[in-house]
């Protein structure tokens, strides 16, 4: 009734059936234009990239405007290249360590300050304080506090009995580090992505099994870790790709480290950079660079289709 | 307290109180832990150049002096202006965009729609050194070297924004939009006054984040505007560390001052941040 | 709710083609604002880290008055362009202008860096512009790292010997004066155990990789004979002298003497290391001189040369910048003149400017003969006497090398130094891919 009465009032109205065809496209239409701007801003400034990336390639480039075509052969260089494997094992290794302690230390936060009072809404300020200064900062800061023998960390160190550790200037040590300063930058972010999920677990759970008798740990285990999972799965994919991208890692081994001592922080995205800018071989670093998009696309495809087209909805 | 329920409660409840407090205890320290770097910048921001490695983390001396050279020696407030205009553009243009996206690609039905979704997500995972050799040359054809545009536009389009809003708007009930459209509405009639009124948390929230990581942005800045007049903050710390030597108090004061209008947004505005994101990834 | 379908509809549909026809002007018509900021003009773009905005107002002076003398009376203008010290050297900047073909028309260089630019053909020939008299003025020692089949492609504008920069309060506390400065590798690891205690470390060395770090340890490895590469040009990389070298750094930081970090902007700076107390002793250059006396005038500090090895001879290595052309520049003739007439004329206002660069605004060694007679009086006064009679002679010039012979070397040097690894296997292991390199390498000469 409300629709044919419509139908009516509507000036140059069409019969219904075309009307409904009319609908479908304007929405089509409006759908269109009201994604363009973002695909197309998104399509010249991230995509076309990435093609060029692509392009670029299959040249070997010397950086200063000459380039020949030599299709595989930045490709074949990479495979023998030893710089290359081993910058893609820091980056394993910087992903191995980054992940796990970002879901433990945000799960572990979150569920310190789940419950809702003004102390805990102060403290998860303070957790989340970190991601207020820039990347650049927290390097200048944390390699400030890691000094050699003068730095605050080392002297509370030898404080504490280990004493003469150098923090960044042990190839050992040094990616563990330049990963503590990421994961304090990080944590904040993700202890809330975990209070999210935490608090959609409704309360009537625990209180069951608290009336069955069940201990703090035992409803950890059996209530919170299995319908943490969709959060679990958005922390652990999200953070596997911000340390493969390398895109806090970048910022803090530019200014901490420059991708030393011995090669020890040198990630695969260090090395993409340093072969462009210090070695002007811009066809080799696309090649690279392109074979690490690869990758992430990968991954994405992977996440898209394990979530159900990002619902992010466990069945 | 009274209680006429068996023995065992108020015993149990006392249990919980104990370790309550225990973890209580272990959050504060935790939380202290985490904000020390930042109190130690500002130890160092009031500290003379002597001072710089002495133990203490109240300065001995504290002074200003720091301060006053970073402002007048150098032309920060150039560089905070600068910084300032540029988030605030990105994050007004970028907030405009991703809704219309986000809008577009949670409820309107067009063929192609969740392919393209798919392959602007994916763009989100390319981040910036995998691509800054390529960019810069496109943003060089463009005329867009060392000028606002180059450090504007670019920055504003990142499928995360994109992401997130379209999250929000998969969850929106129905209802106040169905209305609209049997009312004969046009669709952007039912995003001007529908959709965006109704995103007014999410956007509150995508504002501060977006204005937070084009402040904090370094290296397209870095790469694009290398023109001194045109140089972002961040930029310019990197650069501070460098061009004074040995003046770790002048880099921390440098810090300081970059990183105070972030920290008091916060302060403001975190109910706001922290409700959005905590909501956003997991609706579906 | 109003009920006007067609309305709304058209006007947001309008409005949205609107907007999208604006953005898109915008986004055409910016080129055309951006291209307006690049004036055409004639103008030659200096790029360097010195000038107008530097920190050293002498610097400041020198660049800013040899500019203004030379537009004084040519054409085209010169035009300095500052960009900071370390976005020069390790940034992006030159990278990306060269690769985009907006490389400057005249820009400084390291000698570490010559072959990539060589290579790349973006040097301009110097040599017709330059008289007979003026090329012989320049030592062969300094000039052959910039010249390639006796072509002439940057003018150095100084030399830098590396020393040994001491502490005279650390050697005071120490009850040392001095003559008690190291003459042997064993004296020097030992004087900087001695001198390490629990606010300081004894030594310092250069621990970032770099072009910087290479540089600082070449003359370790020259001290014992040894070399990078035969006269054939195989490499000779693997020798007692190359492992001894790498030994002596990888000592000096295993025995606690030598921080594995170091401060400021690097090993080369003077005032954050030494000057701040964090090291009692500092592997840096002569530019240390100003640097103190400029930035640390309350720390007294002594220089002394090098120690040598045992059956080692005396060498040092000398760095310095070289002014170069671009020869895909604007006017690459112009910038050539430019170059030559103020560092490479025999007239006696060219030979005077290399003078003030080395004694006024820096504390350098001159690359001119000339140049060292003009200003004797002034090389023959405080501690630029040191370098000048005791330092500079035994001086060998900075090696020139594709960027991938530097990170065989640096790796090296890191993984001996900071990783630990055997100096023998790590100099076996870099002479190899030294050889594989240089079998397939069609540039110009390493030197």
């Amino acid at each position: 009734m409300a629709l044919s009465s419509t139908s009516e009032t509507v000036a140059g109205s069409k019969p219904a059936a075309s009307r409904g065809l009319t609908t479908r496209r304007r929405e089509m239409i409006a759908g269109y234009l009201f994604v363009a701007p973002d695909a197309l801003g998104l399509l010249i400034f991230v995509g076309l990239p990435m093609l060029l990336s692509l392009g670029v390639s299959v040249f070997d480039v010397d950086g200063f405007g000459s380039f020949e075509f030599v299709g595989l052969a930045n490709y074949q260089k990479m495979l023998v290249d030893p710089l290359f494997w081993s910058s893609l094992r820091v980056t394993v290794q910087f992903a191995v360590m980054l992940v796990p302690l970002l879901y433990v230390v945000g799960l572990g936060l979150a569920l310190l300050v789940q419950r809702t009072s003004k102390v805990n809404t102060v403290l998860r300020a303070m957790f989340f304080a970190p991601q207020m200064i820039s990347l650049v900062v927290v390097a200048l800061v944390f390699q400030l506090m890691v000094v050699d023998k003068l730095g605050v960390l080392p002297r509370s160190l030898s404080f504490l009995g280990v004493g003469g550790l150098s923090l960044l200037g042990n190839p050992s040590l040094a990616l563990f580090t330049v990963t503590v300063a990421a994961v304090w930058f990080l944590m904040g972010f993700y202890m809330l992505i975990f209070l999210g999920g935490l608090q959609d677990i409704p309360r009537e759970y625990y209180e069951a099994a608290r009336i069955d008798g069940a201990g703090r740990a035992q409803s950890f285990w059996n209530i919170t870790l299995p319908l943490l999972r969709p959060t679990s799965f958005f922390v652990l994919i999200v953070s596997t790709v911000a340390a493969v991208t390398g895109a806090q890692a970048f910022d803090l081994v530019y200014v901490m480290t420059k991708g030393g001592p011995a090669n020890s922080t040198s990630l695969l995205i260090s090395y993409i950079y340093q072969q462009a800018f210090q070695y002007s071989a811009f066809g080799y670093a696309s090649a690279i660079a392109t074979l690490l998009v690869v990758l992430l696309l990968v991954i994405t495809v992977f996440f898209y289709l394990i979530t159900k087209g990002g619902r992010f909805q466990y069945d | 307290m009274t209680d006429t329920a068996a023995p065992t409660l108020p015993a149990s409840r006392m249990r919980l109180d104990t370790v309550g407090v225990v973890w209580l205890l272990v959050a504060c320290i935790l939380a202290l832990m985490a904000i020390f770097p930042l109190l130690y910048m500002l130890s160092i921001a009031f500290k003379g150049p002597t001072d710089v490695f002495k133990p203490d983390l109240i300065p001995p001396r504290p002074t200003l002096d720091n301060f006053v050279y970073v402002l007048t020696e150098v032309p920060f407030w150039r560089y905070l202006i600068n910084t300032f205009i540029v988030s605030a553009v990105v994050t007004v243009l970028a907030l405009f965009f991703h809704t219309m996206a986000g809008y577009a690609l949670a409820r309107l039905r067009f063929p192609g729609r969740e392919t393209l979704f798919l392959a602007m997500f994916s763009t989100f995972l390319v981040s910036l050194p995998v691509i800054i050799v390529p960019l810069f040359i496109l943003v060089r054809a463009l005329g867009f070297l060392n000028t606002w545009q180059g450090l504007i536009i670019p920055a504003i389009f990142n499928a995360f924004g994109i992401f997130l809003l379209r999250q929000y708007y998969l969850s929106l009930p129905r209802e106040l939009e169905e209305a609209a459209i049997i009312d004969g509405a046009g669709y952007w009639r039912i995003y001007w006054s529908v959709i965006l009124p109704l995103s007014r948390p999410i956007i509150a929230a995508l504002a501060i984040l977006f204005f937070l990581a084009n402040w904090n942005g370094f290296l397209w800045p870095l790469t694009v505007a290398s023109d001194q007049g045109l140089w972002l903050v961040q930029v310019a710390i990197a650069n501070f560390k460098n061009q004074y030597s040995a003046s770790w108090n002048y880099t921390m004061a440098a810090s300081t001052i970059v990183a105070l209008p972030m920290l008091i947004l916060f302060l403001v505005f975190q109910r706001q941040i922290m409700d959005s994101i905590k909501t956003s990834g997991l609706k579906g | 709710m109003s009920l006007k379908t067609n309305l709304p509809a058209g006007w947001s549909r309008r409005s949205l083609l609107k907007g999208g026809a604006a953005l898109g002007a915008g986004l055409a018509a910016a080129p055309l604002l951006g291209r307006s900021a690049f004036a055409q003009d004639t103008t030659l773009d200096f790029w360097q880290f010195y000038a107008p905005d530097g920190e050293v107002k002498s610097q400041v002076d020198w660049f800013v008055k040899m500019v203004d003398d030379y537009n004084a009376t040519m054409d085209p203008k010169v035009k300095l362009t500052y960009v900071v010290n370390t976005e020069y050297m390790n940034g992006t900047k030159l990278a990306t202008s060269f690769a985009s073909g907006q490389g400057p028309d005249i820009f400084i260089i390291s000698p570490g860096d010559f072959l990539r630019y060589y290579n790349g053909g973006v040097l301009a020939d110097l040599t017709p512009h330059i008289d007979a008299a003026a090329q012989a003025d320049f030592p062969e020692t300094v000039i052959a790292n910039r010249m390639v089949d006796g072509k002439i492609y940057g003018i150095p504008m100084e030399v830098e010997p590396m020393a040994f920069y001491y502490s005279v309060k650390a050697f005071e506390d120490a009850g040392l004066n001095e003559n008690d400065v190291p003459q042997s590798w064993d004296q020097l690891l030992e004087l900087g155990q001695k001198l390490t205690n629990a606010d300081r470390y004894g030594l310092l060395f250069e621990t970032n990789p770099g072009y910087y770090q290479n540089f600082t340890w070449y003359p370790f490895m020259w001290q014992g004979g040894g070399e990078f590469q035969t006269a054939e040009g195989k490499s000779a990389y693997d020798s007692p002298a190359t492992v001894g070298a790498l030994k002596l750094w990888q000592d000096a930081v295993n025995s606690g003497a030598a921080p594995r970090q170091v401060l400021g902007g690097g090993g080369g700076d003077i005032v954050a290391n030494l000057g701040s107390g964090y090291c009692a002793i500092q592997n840096v250059g002569i530019w240390g001189i100003s640097a103190m006396d400029n930035n640390a005038p309350d720390v007294p500090y002594g220089i002394f040369k090098l120690p040598v090895p045992t059956g080692g001879k005396y060498v040092t290595v000398g760095g310095g910048w070289a002014f170069v052309a671009n020869s895909k520049g604007k006017n690459p003739e112009a910038a050539a003149k430019f170059i030559a007439w103020a560092l490479a004329s025999m007239d006696p206002g060219s030979v005077q400017r290399v003078v003030d660069w080395c004694t006024v605004a820096k504390s350098d060694m001159p690359p001119r003969n000339s140049a060292l007679e003009a200003g004797k009086e002034a090389f023959n006064k405080g501690n630029l006497a040191k370098f000048a009679n005791d330092i500079h002679p035994g001086t060998r010039a900075e090696p020139r090398v594709p960027p991938e012979v530097y990170k065989i070397i640096s790796d090296s040097i890191q993984a001996a130094m900071l990783g630990g690894t055997d100096p023998q296997a790590a100099a076996t292991a870099a002479s190899q891919q030294l050889d594989a390199f240089l079998a397939s390498y069609t540039g110009a000469p390493l030197l």
